[in-house]
């Protein structure tokens, strides 16, 4: 009886801490942080803030002399291209629109940015193709990437600023 | 089986990855293939307007504005073309121009070249907007970068290198470039030849600092010397400039200044002439689709200036652009314009500024 208490309690323990492990703020924030991928051989593992944005924005189209930037965006009403207009851009639709078609207009760029639909071909793109990154939910990313470090944090860090929430 | 790969990823790209077609991500080719040849990105811009002033010797009414194609094409990993021809309403009939012919090599971010005929990269509006009548806020450009004005050159024929310097954090890029200068009609380009033996020159540096998002700053130098017709010296001539724009839209903020010298060395005189605008708008945070703005601008030269006289004016302007849609803008303005000749003119303005 007492052996079948006792193992009642391991499991209850067991159970317990699962719950708090899952519950807990480092994994929640994990699964609303948005993960910048790049291609693996992408010679860059860490980027500041102001550095990915100019990344972003167009300003930076070369990783080094051999390997364009080649920046995939998400197609419009996903809460990834939300929260990258809203936290790197800060632009609203039309904004981000006019952007690329005044930087195109200023020969600055040749073509904009490509569109993908799903973060799951933003994982094949970015993994098959150099020079990509990309941007997706953290716990969508898969293996094959390498996510960046933004301001030497990786998602899930205490410090880590890109939130899906884009707050 | 590497090729096989890299074959899979193309047609993975061409498939999944439709261009971002004329920047509207609701106009995806889905069905874009993967060609050998370049990749072009087609693009028109068009304006209809409408005036009504007090000046009775300037025609008023309904007019069609410039209709320009722009079109890029990368020719490879490295190379890309860049071309824009307009169509231009005249009195007798639409004149055809090329406005920019440009093949450029990139070979990495700090360093590209190249060849061809430019918006000529003296200060800010040129580049900026030109052409592009949907881009900028007001209907017309300010007085000192007008088309067919003779202030500053808008066009450029000749060799260009731009890219950046310093920290990338720091946004700072240039543009250093040789060319023919003005044409015999000062207000256009060389693009037959230099009309004399002294090529341009001009040098740009600007600063797009990524911790103050939405600033650029910048300052420029342009050197040529002018031929004018009925002499035959020619007169050297220096134009210096420098400007910020503040491209958050609440607020906008642009402003211009500058400077051109003229040298007449039969009397061994400077002449100098001097423009600045500053405009202001702000997008309306409760109703985005209406933005206000107002600019202010300014024109001093003197009575005696040998090549382009007294290019004495100032304009006054307010007005409000209404987003129709995403690519289409309704823009009136009220404009008062003082100029020692003509007088004091008023006038309203009507256009509709679209990009397609």
């Amino acid at each position: 009886m007492d052996s079948l208490r006792r193992a009642g309690l391991w499991v209850a323990s067991l159970a317990l801490i699962a719950f708090v492990a899952g519950a807990s703020p480092a994994s929640a924030q994990t699964r609303g942080d948005l993960a910048i991928v790049v291609h693996p051989d992408t010679p860059v593992s860490d980027l500041s803030f102001t550095e990915l944005r100019q990344v972003f924005l167009g300003e930076r189209q070369y990783w080094n002399a051999n390997v364009p930037v080649v920046l995939l965006i998400r197609a419009p009403t996903s809460a990834e291209r939300d929260a990258v207009l809203n936290v790197i851009y800060q632009m609203r639709e039309p904004q981000f629109k006019q952007y690329w078609i005044a930087k195109i207009f200023r020969a600055e760029m040749t073509s904009p940015p490509k569109v993908v639909y799903s973060n799951e071909s933003a994982n094949q793109l970015v993994s098959s193709i150099p020079g990509t990154i990309a941007f997706m939910a953290a716990n969508d990313v898969k293996p094959g990437v390498k996510v960046l470090r933004i301001d030497g944090h990786l998602p899930g860090e205490p410090g880590y600023r890109l939130h899906l929430s884009g707050k | 089986m590497r090729y096989l790969f890299a074959f899979v990823s193309c047609l993975l790209l061409g498939a999944a990855v439709p261009a971002f077609a004329q920047g509207d991500p609701a106009q995806h080719d889905e069905h874009l293939a993967v060609s050998e040849g370049p990749s072009i990105h087609l693009r028109g811009f068009t304006d209809i307007d409408f005036s009504q002033t007090d000046d009775k010797n300037s025609p008023d009414g309904f007019s069609l504005g410039q209709f320009a194609g722009h079109l890029s094409a990368s020719l490879g990993p490295k190379v890309s073309f860049f071309g824009e021809t307009s169509f231009t309403a005249r009195s007798n009939g639409f004149t055809v121009e090329v406005e920019r012919s440009i093949l450029r090599y990139d070979y990495n971010d700090r360093l590209k070249v190249s060849v061809g005929r430019y918006h000529t990269p003296i200060n800010y509006w040129n580049t900026a907007f030109h052409h592009g009548l949907w881009l900028q806020t007001t209907i017309t450009r300010p007085e000192m970068i007008q088309m067919g004005g003779t202030f500053q050159p808008v066009h450029f024929v000749g060799v260009l290198a731009e890219g950046t310097v310093g920290p990338s954090g720091a946004g700072i890029g240039y543009n250093v470039g040789v060319g023919n200068g003005r044409g015999s009609i000062i207000s256009r380009a060389g693009d037959a030849g230099d009309v004399n033996k002294n090529r341009a020159w001009l040098a740009k540096l600007y600063a797009r600092p990524a911790a103050l998002y939405g600033l650029e700053v910048g300052g420029s130098v342009y050197h040529d010397e002018v031929q004018v017709a009925n002499t035959t010296d020619g007169f050297p001539e220096l134009i210096t400039g420098a400007y910020a724009a503040l491209t958050t839209e609440t607020p906008e903020v642009i402003a211009e200044f500058a400077n051109v010298r003229h040298h007449d060395r039969a009397t061994g005189i400077d002449y100098n002439s001097q423009a600045f605008y500053a405009q202001v708008a702000s997008r309306l945070t409760a109703m985005p689709a209406f933005k206000p703005y107002a600019r202010f601008e300014k024109m001093l030269g003197e009575q005696a200036e040998p090549v382009f006289g007294d290019v004495s004016s100032q304009t006054t302007t307010v007005g409000l652009r209404y987003e129709l849609t995403d690519q289409a803008a309704l823009k009136g303005e009220y404009r008062r314009m003082r100029h020692p000749v003509i007088g004091v003119v008023n006038g309203i303005y009507v256009q509709t500024a679209f990009t397609f």
